[in-house]
């Protein structure tokens, strides 16, 4: 896709999943990629297995102390920054009334907060240079409800509002927007899903699959590229059809 | 190599504007066309710009409100190119009028071109796409089929339908392998766009310096609209079905 050759790349969450899946893909296209993530053995992993990494950085991106730490990094490591794909996140499956206020706002951080403060530290940067994209991590789950994920919801519910505020206030120089997966399969759902659970879910999307990370990763790298140019506040979903109305009424 | 290396399209629409634009940007990237529109003059000059840059593309006449028409037009393409894996809806007028004001024969063309014209194209080759293993429609509404906006009430009428026709028609083709997707661009600058200005008694000029109004402080070119269909078009998009893609400068992103 053109627009991406050379181009210094952040990918939050970059260590694992959909964020790998990105980060793979961006190389592929001949940018130069950093992963932030706060696993730090999962960093060690993705450094072996994606080649032409540019930088690994260890950092919480609730923590605003250690986002500003990260960037002062990456000034350094990776260059001016023309990309950030904010994607961390983290979700547990609750009850509505079983979710703690130390669940709650630990989600909220990660899913919320912590790509506020990337957006932050990454929009300054591309206001003082040459102008950016910034692509957040939305959900179908910010989109419509879902039961037992309400903390996780409401936080991408927020990440798409932020989305939209952020492409008015950053116009023109930084285009901003966000994906909004549906069911994919990463390591974070697998976890999370029996095969039965996956085999149910796939019975009420139209394309009958969940998706793949390197199919939300494509999605990235449009939104990235030039493509996509007079793209802007927008929130793209990819879900295999599930939110386009449902298969309920089917027999 | 192209992203649509082996592909075959098929673009309605494709004499002017967007149609235009992503009849040479997918024979760029290697798809086999079939052109339709009912301008033949217009429509063969972009077939013969494409073949003459080395691409492939058949211009095919027709007026894609009349079933006969479509038929005619469906068999042919598939004649040519052995086949579809993709359908581009471009076909699409306005009117500019309040509903008031509008005549019943312009309701009647504007849903017509707008809307039955998605029915019958598509029910002619969605079975052909079956056949081939599935593939890809994208429809065009706009971002007037997401909000309404001023006299214009059978155009937004007929975009809304697009919209939901989209997404009924994703949830029925799944299975199929068939993905539907709706790609709703804002101001573009095409013919249609200049048409408006016309319509509505605006110079040109000042008319597209308001639909410049918007975040990214410009209107769409058809090339950046087109880009977008390819996107919908190609594998880049294999898990994307019953979505709306808009493409329109951050206009409806809010105030």
């Amino acid at each position: 896709m053109r627009g991406l050759r050379g181009k210094s790349v952040l990918v939050t969450g970059g260590a694992g999943g959909i964020g790998q899946a990105a980060a793979r893909r961006l190389i592929e296209e001949g940018a130069r990629v950093a992963i932030l993530d706060r696993d730090e053995a999962a960093c060690r992993r993705a450094q072996d297995s994606l080649d032409g990494l540019t930088a690994v950085v260890s950092a919480d991106v609730s923590d605003a102390h250690q986002v500003v730490r990260a960037f002062e990094n990456l000034d350094r490591d990776l260059g001016p920054l023309d990309i950030l794909i904010n994607n961390a996140g983290i979700s547990v499956r609750s009850p509505f009334l079983d979710i703690t206020p130390e669940q709650w706002r630990a989600v909220l951080a990660t899913n919320l907060e912590g790509v506020f403060l990337v957006a932050q530290q990454a929009a300054r940067r591309m206001l003082a240079g040459r102008g950016g994209v910034i692509v957040n991590m939305g959900s179908t789950n910010g989109l419509t409800g879902y039961h037992y994920y309400a903390d996780y919801n409401a936080s991408k519910a927020g990440v798409i509002e932020l989305t939209r505020s952020l492409a008015l206030e950053l116009a023109p120089t930084v285009r901003v927007n966000a994906v909004c997966p549906g069911f994919i399969l990463t390591p974070m759902q697998e976890a999370e899903y029996t095969s039965e659970m996956q085999r149910a879910f796939a019975d009420k999307i139209p394309l009958r699959r969940l998706g793949r990370p390197e199919e939300v990763a494509a999605l990235f790298a449009f939104l990235a590229s030039d493509e996509s140019a007079y793209i802007t506040g927008q929130c793209f979903v990819i879900d295999g059809g599930e939110i386009a109305g449902g298969l309920a009424s089917q027999a | 190599m192209g992203t649509l290396d082996h592909k075959r399209a098929l673009i309605t629409g494709a004499a002017s504007g967007i149609g235009a634009a992503a009849a040479q940007l997918f024979a760029a990237e290697g798809a086999a066309l079939a052109l339709l529109d009912r301008d033949v003059a217009g429509g063969r000059g972009v077939a013969d710009r494409i073949e003459r840059d080395g691409g492939r593309a058949a211009f095919i006449a027709c007026d894609v409100t009349r079933a006969a028409d479509c038929a005619a037009a469906v068999t042919q393409a598939v004649e040519r190119l052995g086949g579809l894996d993709i359908v581009l809806h471009c076909a699409g007028i306005i009117v500019r009028r309040s509903v008031v004001d509008l005549d019943e024969a312009d309701w009647d063309r504007v849903l017509d071109v707008n809307v039955k014209s998605v029915y019958l194209i598509s029910r002619l080759t969605i079975p052909v796409l079956r056949s081939g293993g599935g593939g890809s429609i994208i429809t065009v509404a706009s971002g007037w089929g997401l909000v309404g906006g001023p006299q214009a009430a059978a155009y937004c009428a007929s975009k809304g339908a697009v919209v939901l026709l989209s997404k009924a028609m994703a949830i029925d083709c799944g299975p199929d392998r068939i993905r539907v997707n709706c790609l709703c661009p804002g101001d573009t600058d095409t013919p249609l766009l200049r048409g408006e200005a016309q319509q509505l008694g605006i110079a040109e000029e000042s008319f597209l310096a308001a639909s410049a109004r918007r975040p990214l402080g410009r209107v769409g070119t058809p090339r950046e609209i087109a880009q977008a269909a390819l996107f919908l078009a190609g594998e880049a998009s294999s898990y994307v079905t019953g979505s709306t893609l808009l493409v329109d400068g951050g206009g409806l992103a809010g105030g």
